[in-house]
């Protein structure tokens, strides 16, 4: 195999090699969430006593109460409203986009966020030119970093300051929906998942089985499931499985011999070669490394089809007989019905919340198929519903990493390229281009655990206090008194909702600390530290 | 020594600043004082460590049939000269590097488990992997193996660090949605900084953002989730901590992540955190190329890091309580191939290593005359008897409902 080697250097077989057992789990949990079972995991967490220190169930997780609730009514301040739809739809608003959308009708306010081609990103791109992010060379030299490093800093940096937050915001829903993994490409291939991140940018609301057929021809994708591997005299499976399990139609649909008929389809699918590398004679470790890296820099992989190693005979694949392609699997999964009940209902658990009822599945499929998978459609039908405008949907998802981070960046108006952040992602839970397994980020209650929850206190201390001097945080200190101060971060950060008692600590805080830039940055840690706060 | 329950008691001193982790930690000292006893006398404390060599270790040179001439003729590079091993028994002898794992073997504390594998060995890393850490060939088995022994555990015995992870992330094998298994890669990381520096929970700004959680409804969505996740960051850091201050070690440590791993891993076990399983993960064993040296330098940075991690909790006294187990996903092929390297293959061996192992070669050694699925070893030890052995044998929890099957166990657990 090609990329032995390479796993080898980034050493990523203790996390990659989980992909499956991980992915089981992760479907169990899913179940759990249905079934009301998650809060067994946080109740025993610290069931430190002679019992449980609390019922399981005493606190639901979210979308149970969600469903439970729906009659709640719809969230009726319109700066919450809009706060609640930028932060789903985004990364969070600054105060200014806020009041932008809240002088919107809700559904006016949606269209404005789905079709974003009509709103002007000059403003980002020049930022992001400005920047100069090493998006070309492997390992950057000169002291600067690496391609790897800067791809995950530009990308920060176009989520906090895009003009068009749902266009990033579906590119990350497909990073972690279609997912691949730099560790499994190895380094030489850094620039694969570049270029799946731009298509998933590029069709980031498409009809989707048009993206379906974009992404198994994906050169990151077609490494990370091993497609190149796969010939007619040794079909792999591993991507017909995952196209049909994770991608398209969800477990119990298909058999195992759906999937190898499948696995037949894909045969034969292969890249370009890299070009050949020129070697000087007598060169040293690194004129090879250098001359290695250039050719891999310089390769552009291309999609072709081996005839010599495609398997074009007849194929049985959910019902249907024919000499199938992989478009024709495709083609054959999205005219089946399980995926109308499965991929609109991601999307509405990656929007509004964890588990929708029977009826709201039912209304999700008609969408879907009167629309002809059309994603744009889908996306806008959930961001208008009243579901996802509803009190119950209010503050009932955890954030993520970039959420936490970039939500930070967006409510504060800070200005950052990110660069400094990126140690700080491993140990959160989320590294962008490198998710812990085929099923993406789990999500959910599993972004808090002890050690992710210490990483994003961490992380504030380092972003809030660099050095440990407190950063000038310009759009706080307009505020001169300490109440003021917290009542503006409150507003910027939690859209002013907390309880007395919680604001009342803060003030106090706020209080006991002269130095205005301390006061400020203090003040930003404790509300970015909340408990409000990890709630998106 | 101090008892766990004394420790538990100190515990509730150190952070009694913040109201919420105190009453977890009077949870724990009313629990340890109904339940001092209360687990299975005979392998109460017990404590499993889990090594993983991750990348398929090559076996055959890790226990060497020296004499063999077959494993000669298949590695004409590869193979480790006779007069090189470090003699064993019955004409097998240990890779070169392992000479602190060879003083454990004469001292009767070293295992080896040979020909270990399962049915229709899958030679992908992923699979085989998933294999092993689900403890079941099919993957039918819901969680990790480990996951579901600690779930077993967790109903007598309440510690945050039951299961604790060197790393950044739960591994699979101890993955159960019951238990909350910590991971820590640096303990530096692992508690609150105030400016950059380490800071306990009595720091002004800390105690404020404890008020925050104190004060946020439980009844909201993920109310418990957050409020309980602070309580096990506060109680947890403070006892990880506090067991950095009951812990010194005996031994230096070799200057490997896998020996800075290993030390963690002693802290918590001599600093009284209630481990009952560990886990620790040395990489790099993929070795299709470059093997000689690359394994070479892998069996030095094992050897070097498990006879510390002995000698120190013997040092301690606690080496009693500790059993180490290595596994692989699967052992290399038995001919070398054009660049100095080997393919994936099947069966390989695991070693337990421990005061209380019996030592010895467990399982028959497989047969380099009749190999299997081109060029193999074929198995002649289930790894799920290994597994029965150190869930039953050591662990004291019944295995069958676990294992999904009754499994013979191997006799390297004494008394």
């Amino acid at each position: 195999m090609v990329d032995e080697g390479e796993r080898a250097v980034l050493d990523p077989t203790e996390r990659h090699s989980r992909r499956k057992l991980r992915r089981r789990a992760f479907l169990a949990a899913a179940g759990g969430v249905a079934a009301g079972g998650l809060t067994i995991g946080t109740a025993t967490l610290m069931s430190g006593g002679t019992g449980k220190r609390r019922e399981p169930g005493g606190s639901p997780p979210e979308g149970e109460a969600t469903a439970a609730e729906a009659g709640t009514g719809p969230i009726a301040d319109p700066l919450r409203r809009a706060a609640h739809l930028l932060r789903r739809a985004g990364f969070g608003g600054t105060p200014g986009e806020i009041a932008e959308f809240a002088s919107l009708t809700p559904e006016e306010a949606a269209d404005r966020l789905v079709d974003f081609e009509e709103t002007d990103n000059a403003a980002l791109e020049q930022r992001i030119t400005r920047a100069n992010f090493n998006l070309t060379r492997l390992r950057g030299g000169d002291g600067r970093p690496g391609m790897a490093s800067d791809m995950r800093a530009w990308w920060l940096t176009r989520m906090a300051y895009t003009s068009r937050p749902l266009e990033e915001r579906m590119t990350l829903i497909w990073h972690g929906l279609l997912t691949s993994e730099l560790g499994k490409l190895g380094i030489p291939r850094t620039k694969f998942m570049l270029i799946q991140n731009e298509l998933f940018r590029r069709m980031a609301l498409p009809r989707y089985d048009d993206l379906l057929k974009a992404i198994s021809r994906d050169p990151a994708m077609m490494v990370y499931l091993d497609t190149i591997q796969s010939s007619a005299a040794h079909p792999n499976e591993n991507y017909a499985r995952e196209l049909m399990e994770l991608f398209s139609m969800g477990v119990g649909n298909y058999t195992e011999q759906d999937v190898r008929e499948a696995a037949r389809a894909f045969t034969g699918w292969r890249l370009t070669a890299p070009p050949r590398v020129q070697l000087p004679e007598g060169a040293s470790e690194a004129e090879r490394r250098a001359a290695q890296d250039a050719a891999a820099e310089a390769y552009e992989p291309e999609f072709v089809i081996q005839p010599r190693l495609q398997d074009r005979g007849m194929k049985t694949f959910l019902g249907k007989t024919g000499p199938f392609g992989g478009d024709e699997i495709i083609d054959i999964i999205m005219s089946h019905d399980a995926p109308s009940r499965f991929i609109p209902v991601r999307l509405f658990r990656e929007f509004a919340h964890a588990n929708p009822g029977p009826e709201t599945v039912t209304w999700l499929a008609e969408v879907w198929n009167g629309s002809g998978h059309d994603i744009r459609e889908v996306v806008r039908a959930i961001l208008k519903s009243a579901e996802f405008n509803s009190e119950a949907a209010y503050r009932a998802k955890i954030k993520s990493p970039v959420e936490f981070v970039v939500g930070a960046v967006r409510g504060l108006e800070l200005e950052t390229d990110f660069r400094a952040t990126l140690r700080f992602w491993g140990p959160m839970g989320q590294t962008l281009f490198q998710p812990p397994n085929v099923a993406g980020w789990p999500g959910g209650p599993a972004w808090l655990a002890s050690a992710t929850f210490f990483a994003r206190l961490n992380f504030l201390d380092a972003f809030l206090f660099p050095r440990g001097r407190p950063l000038r945080i310009e759009a706080l200190l307009a505020r001169e008194d300490a109440s003021g101060m917290v009542d503006e971060a409150l507003r910027r950060l939690v859209d002013g909702v907390m309880s007395d008692g919680a604001r009342g600590a803060l003030v106090a805080h706020a209080e006991s600390i002269r130095d205005p830039v301390e006061r400020v940055a203090t003040v930003a840690y404790l509300v970015l530290a909340s408990p409000e706060y990890q709630l998106a | 020594m101090l008892s766990r329950r004394d420790f538990i008691k100190g515990g509730v001193a150190l952070v009694s600043i913040g109201t919420t982790a105190q009453s977890l930690l009077k949870g724990a000292v009313a629990f340890a004082a109904q339940h001092e006893d209360a687990t299975n006398p005979a392998a109460a404390g017990r404590i499993l460590i889990l090594v993983q060599l991750a990348g398929g270790n090559d076996g055959l040179n890790t226990v060497v049939p020296a004499g063999s001439g077959a494993y000669r003729s298949a590695r004409k590079t590869l193979a480790i000269p006779e007069e090189a091993v470090l003699p064993l028994a019955e004409g097998y002898g240990l890779h070169p590097n392992l000479a602190g794992l060879k003083r454990a073997w004469d001292e009767g504390k070293l295992a080896v488990v040979r020909g270990v594998g399962y049915p229709n060995q899958d030679y992908s890393h992923f699979k085989s992997m998933a294999i092993w850490q689900a403890g079941d060939p099919e993957l039918k088995l819901d969680h990790g193996w480990l996951g579901r022994t600690l779930e077993k555990l967790e109903s007598e015995q309440h510690d945050p660090f039951l299961g604790f992870n060197i790393g950044s992330s739960t591994p699979a094998e101890l993955e159960t949605p019951a238990v909350s298994i910590p991971s820590v890669q640096d303990p530096a990381d692992y508690g609150f900084k105030v400016r950059g520096k380490p800071a306990d929970a009595s720091e002004p700004r800390t105690r404020t953002l404890l008020k925050l959680y104190e004060q946020y409804p439980a009844q909201s969505p993920y109310g418990v989730l957050l409020e309980t996740t602070v309580e096990a960051a506060v109680a947890s850091s403070a006892a990880l901590a506090e067991a950095a201050r009951r812990y010194r070690p005996a031994v230096a440590y070799p200057e490997t992540s896998f020996g800075g791993g290993l030390s963690l891993l002693a802290e918590a076990i001599v600093g009284g955190l209630g481990v009952r399983v560990g886990h620790i993960t040395l990489g790099g064993f993929d070795t299709h190329a470059n093997q000689a040296a690359d394994h070479g330098e892998l069996m030095q940075v094992l050897d070097e890091g498990l006879t510390a991690f002995q000698a120190d909790l013997e040092a301690h006294g606690r080496a009693d309580d500790v059993l180490v187990l290595t596994w692989s996903e699967f052992g290399r092929r038995v001919a070398e191939n054009a660049n100095g390297g080997t393919d994936h293959g099947a069966s390989s061996v695991m070693f337990a290593l421990g005061s209380r192992v019996r030592g010895g070669l467990f399982g028959d050694p497989p047969s380099l005359e009749r190999l299997v699925d081109n060029g193999n070893l074929g198995y002649t030890t289930d790894f799920r008897r290994v597994y029965a052995t150190v869930i039953e044998g050591w662990l004291g929890v019944p295995h069958e409902e676990l294992l999904g099957a009754r499994w013979e166990q191997l006799g390297f657990v004494a008394g």
